[in-house]
């Protein structure tokens, strides 16, 4: 679906995961996740943009994360996304399941 | 089941939900074209390239909403076929379902939308919540003195009772609505009108009897009605000398003029006064009384040209209480306040009409009312009896449901290997219930779809039931979106209602180790228990209720009439509107009745004011009383009465002479009293040769004759046969007479005949209210025909339901406990012993629902006394019978699987196990 390569590809369901994290730490708009994505993966982590929304749906309808109407620090009106206790529970099977696998793929990497 | 309900949250508001999204891509957007901007970019730069990194906004907007829609619409479509195929896999079971839904949903369907018609339904104007009705009540003018003192001299128009003992109305003198109109600082437009009733028409030289409507200037206008021809009535029509105009109702324009604009400008003969048709009104516009439907409407004043001698008074006379008012309050006026400000108004204008202390005591005080619907009329007269229906078709529903559910857990017991199968493999408990569900609920949508069809049917039988009662019946019940929709949840309701417990308890992972050994469910047999006792415990209250009103209808029946009821004609002319005056009128009449007495096979014709059962009242609650000497006669009934009308209505004659030829205008003015009468005021002395005094005309009558007595006024009168007093009508004519013909053979087969003699003695006479005495009889109780009819139905409908659960619950008993008894007989139990062991589990739970349902009812009955005669509500042998029919069909039901289960071979039992 995307129309270019980027990094968050190579783990199918991290974007999920990624969010929620990001929630975990503090409240924000769409937009304030992608930068804080961004930012805090040192610009390494690169999201379409656009994939974010599909995204943030899918985590609502799980009732994992709920957005509200807000102000931004710009004073802008936004949907605010917060996490859920249930959003909390699902970070940490999926912390869970990221730990494993990338230790999977460590060992696989370092077993040459 | 938490993610279905945000989806349904996500669906109600998914345009707002969809504006939403778009807004914050919207800002993503720009923030985003902002951040590129300040790293050096121009605006249109950076605004293209936000757009590039963001990617397809539409599509990405699409895939965001379809994550709300996706997933769920293939399982409900996979749900939808496989609950099809469970329901053609067990097509009985279906087929008794969904008939014995659509029988209750029909009948709550048909119910409701009458109810949805006068209860609920406004008038069809432009903002109808904005009109207020305005109404007064007071006390009645007999207070401990029993002196007849009141600000109210006379009324036309009705009365009814408020709360203690107040008598309501909506009629004002038309001083007091211009002392109102005058610069109202609550309504934007205050209107009035009053019911002209029938009056004749001429069109073209032909004659009808249509029901008129005057109204004042500001009628149309208030009303925020539109012409769908012409003009409609404005304030310049609406005063003494302007040129008589009328506007007709859209179906009167079709039916006699072909079409709006067909009848404009042309000239029409109201009671013989010359009007010019000006406009035509919308089809749905029927006035401001849901129980009428004027055929035409004209303006107020017109009243002086067609009724000149009664408009004098109305005019002129501030006691005389005759004109109805409405008003739309203005933007930002409220009920309360309109009432705050009009309530002293009117209090100081009627103050002053008042000229003694007594009626000073007694002022009526203004109240305004909601008038979004209009009048009250039919909601007074029916809402109960609604209710009562309601309630009935509701309790159907309810069994119905019961029956279902209770049909569905047997059956869970059929499936629960296959429920096993589904959870063990991995099927979440949700979702199974969640399929179980839709099962039910598709059940239950076509038994709904299946109950619209019954209730277009019901709706039409319903009208015609109730309508018996009325000429002109206007009951504008119909099945519009309003309804379908109540029907539609209904039927959700029920599916979700029948199907929520059966579902669960089959899915319960707790008995699923159980149920795999085959026997046990002890839950669910306690459930359907419930389920059985639940529905019997309705079906009596169905019951009972069906027996007092079919017993309320027997009382009825055997009222002891004192006249003939069958082989007499009635039919109505009003002489005075075709343009008859006194005294050539009470010649025509007389004349016409020894003309119609010389049809063949006709032994009597005689005339009178009104039919016998439909009798006034003497004198009423404003008039004063009835008088013999000084003493007061309550409650008598009062029946002008041409010649030879004892006779022909068979009424004996006990003592002097009855009405006839002799008693003419000029004569003394003479009186046939009841015997009851007679002797509750003249003891055993002979009345004969005594006075009587008449309250509207303070006239003494001299007593002639005595009749026997005769139920006139009403079937439903309390205390005995009513006191009745003859006068002879041409010393008291009236406008409108009611002939009564005595006939050989079939009354009706005589209408031809009548008609084409009324016709020769004046073309312009239209003949009304045509029917048999019986008929006319029956019409005055033609509420409780209907309650006793339709409640025997369903009666008739929970019996046959709760007996179906009942079987159904017993076979199912029977073979679950196959080797139980198969045991017990082996061990050598008679077969007697065996139907009695299923009988008595029968008779155990209809005694349960009968403790049960007997103090509701003997409670729940007593708001029913107004709707019964001649039987208390709380009834002991009505009580008994329901209980006997009700064990009687009990046993039978059960009697057939107790039967099946002493027929049990106890080495075929024994070996299944």
């Amino acid at each position: 679906m995307g129309r270019k390569p980027h990094k968050n590809d190579s783990l199918p369901g991290s974007l999920d995961m990624l969010i929620l994290r990001t929630l975990s730490r503090r409240n924000l708009h769409g937009y304030g996740i992608v930068q804080f994505i961004q930012q805090s993966s040192g610009d390494e982590l690169l999201v379409e943009e656009g994939s974010l929304y599909p995204a943030l749906q899918r985590l609502e309808l799980n009732g994992w994360i709920q957005g509200d109407w807000g102000v931004t620090a710009n004073n802008r009106r936004a949907r605010i996304y917060k996490i859920t206790a249930a959003g909390r529970k699902q970070l940490a099977v999926e912390t869970g399941k990221y730990a494993k696998l990338t230790l999977a793929i460590a060992r696989v990497m370092g077993a040459e | 089941m938490t993610g279905l309900w945000r989806r349904l949250n996500y669906w109600l508001q998914s345009a707002r939900r969809a504006a939403a999204l778009r807004e914050e891509m919207e800002l993503h957007l720009a923030e985003k074209a902002a951040e590129l901007e300040a790293g050096g970019l121009t605006p249109e730069r950076a605004q293209a390239e936000a757009r590039r990194r963001f990617g397809n906004v539409g599509v990405k907007h699409e895939e965001s909403r379809e994550i709300w829609m996706t997933r769920l619409l293939p399982e409900l479509g996979q749900d939808i076929r496989y609950g099809w195929r469970t329901m053609a896999s067990s097509k009985a079971f279906t087929a008794l379902a969904v008939l014995s839904l659509a029988l209750g949903i029909g009948a709550n369907t048909a119910i409701y939308s009458f109810m949805e018609a006068i209860l609920l339904r406004s008038l069809p104007v432009a903002e109808p919540e904005s009109l207020v009705v305005l109404n007064w009540h007071s006390q009645p003018p007999q207070g401990a003195s029993k002196e007849w003192v009141h600000v109210v001299h006379g009324v036309q128009g009705i009365l009814w009772p408020g709360d203690k003992g107040a008598m309501v109305s909506g009629m004002f003198p038309y001083a007091a609505f211009e002392a109102l109109r005058e610069d109202n600082p609550a309504f934007s437009t205050l209107f009035g009108y009053f019911d002209g009733r029938s009056s004749n028409v001429a069109i073209g030289g032909q004659a009808i009897s249509a029901n008129t409507e005057y109204v004042t200037g500001e009628y149309f206008r208030g009303l925020a009605v539109l012409p769908v021809a012409g003009r409609l009535i404005e304030p310049g029509d609406d005063r003494a000398g302007a040129a008589p105009v009328a506007v007709l109702s859209f179906a009167t324009s079709q039916n006699r003029f072909g079409g709006a604009s067909n009848a404009l400008g042309q000239r029409i003969l109201i009671d013989n006064v010359a009007f010019t048709v000006v406009g035509v009104a919308p089809p749905e516009f029927f006035g401001v009384d849901p129980a009428a439907s004027p055929d035409l409407y004209l303006p107020l004043h017109t009243n002086l040209l067609v009724d000149s001698a009664a408009a004098g008074r109305m005019y002129g006379d501030q006691n005389f209480y005759w004109i109805e008012m409405m008003g739309r309050l203005r933007p930002g006026v409220n009920l309360a306040q309109a009432q705050a400000a009009l309530a002293p108004r009117f209090h100081q204008w009627v103050a002053a009409t008042a000229t003694t202390d007594g009626e000073r005591a007694k002022l009526p005080t203004l109240t305004l009312n909601p008038g979004a619907a209009g009048l009250g009329s039919l909601r007074r007269e029916y809402s109960k009896p609604l209710y009562v229906l309601l309630a009935m078709v509701g309790l159907i529903l309810a069994i119905t449901c019961a029956n279902i559910a209770n049909l569905l857990l047997a059956r869970a017991a059929a499936r629960r290997r296959e429920m096993a199968v589904r959870l063990s493999l991995g099927a979440g408990r949700l979702r199974v219930v969640r399929q179980l569900l839709t099962e039910s609920v598709m059940l239950a949508s076509l038994g709904g779809a299946l109950g619209v069809l019954l209730a277009i049917w019901g709706v039409r039988s319903l009208t015609y039931l109730f309508g018996k009662g009325q000429a002109d019946f206007t009951l504008r019940a119909e099945l519009n979106w309003s309804v379908l929709a109540v029907t539609a949840a209904l039927s959700l309701v029920c599916g979700l209602l029948f199907g929520l417990v059966p579902a669960i308890q089959s899915t319960r992972p707790d008995v699923m180790p159980e149920l795999k050994n085959g026997r046990g469910g002890e839950p669910r047999r306690r459930l359907q228990h419930v389920l059985v006792v639940a529905q019997i415990a309705m079906s009596f209250l169905i019951l009972f209720v069906a027996g007092l009103f079919v017993r309320t209808l027997d009382n009825l029946h055997s009222v002891q009439l004192g006249y003939a009821r069958e082989n007499i004609l009635l039919f109505s002319l009003n002489a005075k509107q075709a343009g008859h005056r006194d005294p050539e009128m009470t010649t025509f009449y007389t004349d016409l009745r020894q003309r119609l007495e010389a049809i063949p096979g006709v032994s009597g014709a005689t005339l009178s004011r009104s039919s016998i059962i439909s009798s006034g009242r003497a004198g009423g609650a404003i008039m004063g009383a009835l008088k013999i000497g000084a003493v007061t006669i309550d409650g008598a009934r009062v029946l002008g009465a041409g010649p030879g009308y004892l006779t022909t209505m068979q009424i004996p004659l006990l003592a002097g002479r009855e009405i006839d030829g002799r008693d003419q205008p000029g004569s003394a003015p003479v009186a046939v009293i009841s015997e009851r009468l007679a002797r509750t005021y003249f003891g055993t002395e002979n009345p004969v040769g005594r006075r009587i005094t008449l309250p509207e005309e303070k006239r003494e009558l001299e007593i002639v004759g005595v009749s026997a007595n005769v139920r006139s006024g009403g079937l439903k009168n309390e205390g005995g046969n009513p006191l009745t007093v003859f006068v002879a009508l041409t010393q008291f004519p009236a406008d409108r007479v009611t002939y009564a013909l005595r006939t050989t053979g079939d009354p009706l087969s005589y209408v031809p005949t009548v008609r084409e003699l009324v016709r020769e003695a004046d073309p312009r006479l239209p003949v009304t209210n045509v029917l048999t005495q019986a008929a006319e009889i029956d019409r005055s109780i033609s509420h409780e025909l209907t309650f006793a009819k339709l409640c025997s139905g369903f009666a008739v409908l929970a019996l046959l339901t709760a007996c179906v659960g009942l079987y159904g619950t017993m076979s199912y008993n029977v073979a679950r406990q196959v080797g139980e008894i198969g045991i017990r007989m082996a061990l050598g139990a008679p077969r007697g012993a065996v139907v009695w062991m299923v009988l008595r589990r029968v008779l155990v739970l209809t005694a349960v629902a009968l403790a049960i349902s007997i103090p509701a009812a003997l409670g729940g009955s007593r708001l029913l006394k107004s709707l019964l005669f001649g039987i208390r509500p709380t009834d002991l042998g009505t009580l008994v019978l329901a209980g006997a029919v009700l064990f009687a069909a009990a046993i039978l039901a059960g009697y057939l699987p107790a039967r099946r289960a002493s027929r049990i071979d106890p080495l075929v039992a024994l070996r299944q196990e």
